[in-house]
């Protein structure tokens, strides 16, 4: 792979790098399973890259790539922990920008969404990152009309979480 | 205020900036080797490959004894070529399915494609799997019938009516192949319930989605 690539890939991975960062987030509890996800994206990313035409955005690329690798591809780290152990630490919540009820509650959405399954996770960041549900179909590869029941449900299923 | 769209404004406005990488960090990920469930299941599949092409092929090699002894039993027996030439044949076409299914994955296909790409590419493998027990089954049958045929020791002992013993000695040896390509596949099952029992949940999840 050519120096120019190289060059451009990084130059584009270090201006979206936030995309790669929440996805990590949404997957793993912790510090080191954090920066293992986030190799491993940037690996498929890389690879990926010669064929990427340029006709896509780049970031709507990354969410594929990086969803697939979170959900398919990655093989889980042993020092991966259990999703019961989550960490709120790694949610650091800017306390100047919340009042306390609201800073709570974010800290137990947060919660909640770790202990939805991989699909419904998927389906919440994307929803979280403003995507329509055409994009989450076609990024997930089920119908519109799946997508937007699903998504009611997981919205259900995190109310009933929150409020057992 | 919906619990959603509270996070929503949390998150788009959060720049995970504790985490922030230059790209100094990040040139030396790209030299770094993945760990994908897609590169693992390459690894078995090929040695899967050699594995069998060896159990196969090894023998004929390195045995002299073993050479004279198969021609011994099965002559020139216009089967045993069309048998090779066969296995021949299914070893390159399961190379070339499974080359043909590698190049199918992609990253970047939506989620639901990509799954179904890995699976189809562990069913070619699972398929490959099958055959070598099921023809490692049958040689050995064949392979005590033809001795049962032509080897002169063996013909006598098994016409002798009063030799019970050897007979259970058929019958254990028969049974103990059987179980033995019994645990090999239920090693296989276990090895690929293990590496793709994630997969299989997710997929199982999209699944029930078009329900």
């Amino acid at each position: 792979m050519n120096k120019e690539l190289e060059h451009s890939f990084v130059e584009l991975l270090e201006k979206h790098q936030n995309i790669v960062h929440k996805v990590c987030r949404l997957y793993t509890n912790n510090y080191d399973a954090h920066n293992d996800l986030f190799q491993e994206i940037t690996i498929q990313l890389w690879r990926a890259y010669p064929k990427f035409r340029g006709d896509a955005k780049f970031s709507t690329w990354m969410y594929r790539v990086g969803l697939n690798t979170a959900i398919t591809l990655y093989r889980k780290s042993k020092r991966r922990i259990n999703t019961s152990e989550f960490d709120a630490v790694q949610f650091k919540i800017k306390a100047e920008e919340y009042d306390d009820t609201e800073e709570q509650q974010l800290k137990l959405l947060y919660k909640a969404v770790h202990q939805l399954n991989d699909i419904e996770k998927a389906l919440v960041f994307l929803y979280l990152e403003d995507k329509n549900y055409k994009e989450i179909s076609e990024t997930m590869g089920i119908s519109e009309v799946n997508a937007r029941v699903k998504m009611n449900r997981v919205k259900t299923k995190l109310k009933t979480i929150l409020n057992p | 205020m919906d619990e959603l769209d509270l996070l929503k404004k949390h998150w788009q406005s959060d720049g995970i900036e504790d985490k922030h990488l230059t790209s100094k960090d990040i040139y030396p990920m790209l030299l770094k080797k993945s760990s994908s469930i897609v590169k693992t299941l390459f690894y078995i599949s090929v040695a899967e490959l050699i594995f069998w092409i060896l159990i196969n092929t090894l023998p004929a090699f390195f045995s002299d004894g073993y050479n004279e002894r198969m021609a011994e039993l099965y002559g020139s027996h216009i089967s045993v070529t069309v048998f090779t030439i066969l296995s021949y044949v299914v070893i390159v076409l399961f190379i070339y399915l499974l080359f043909k299914s590698y190049k199918n994955i992609s990253v970047t296909d939506n989620a639901k494609k990509l799954m179904e790409n890995i699976l189809k590419t562990r069913k070619v493998i699972k398929y490959y799997v099958i055959y070598n027990l099921i023809m490692a089954f049958l040689s050995m049958v064949i392979g005590f019938y033809y001795a049962f045929q032509n080897d002169p020791k063996i013909k006598t002992i098994f016409e002798d009516p009063n030799n019970t013993k050897s007979i259970i000695t058929y019958i254990v040896i028969v049974a103990f192949t059987g179980l033995f390509v019994l645990i090999i596949w239920l090693f296989y099952k276990l090895l690929y319930g293990i590496l793709l029992k994630r997969l299989n949940r997710n997929y199982k999840e999209l699944k029930k989605l078009e329900v």
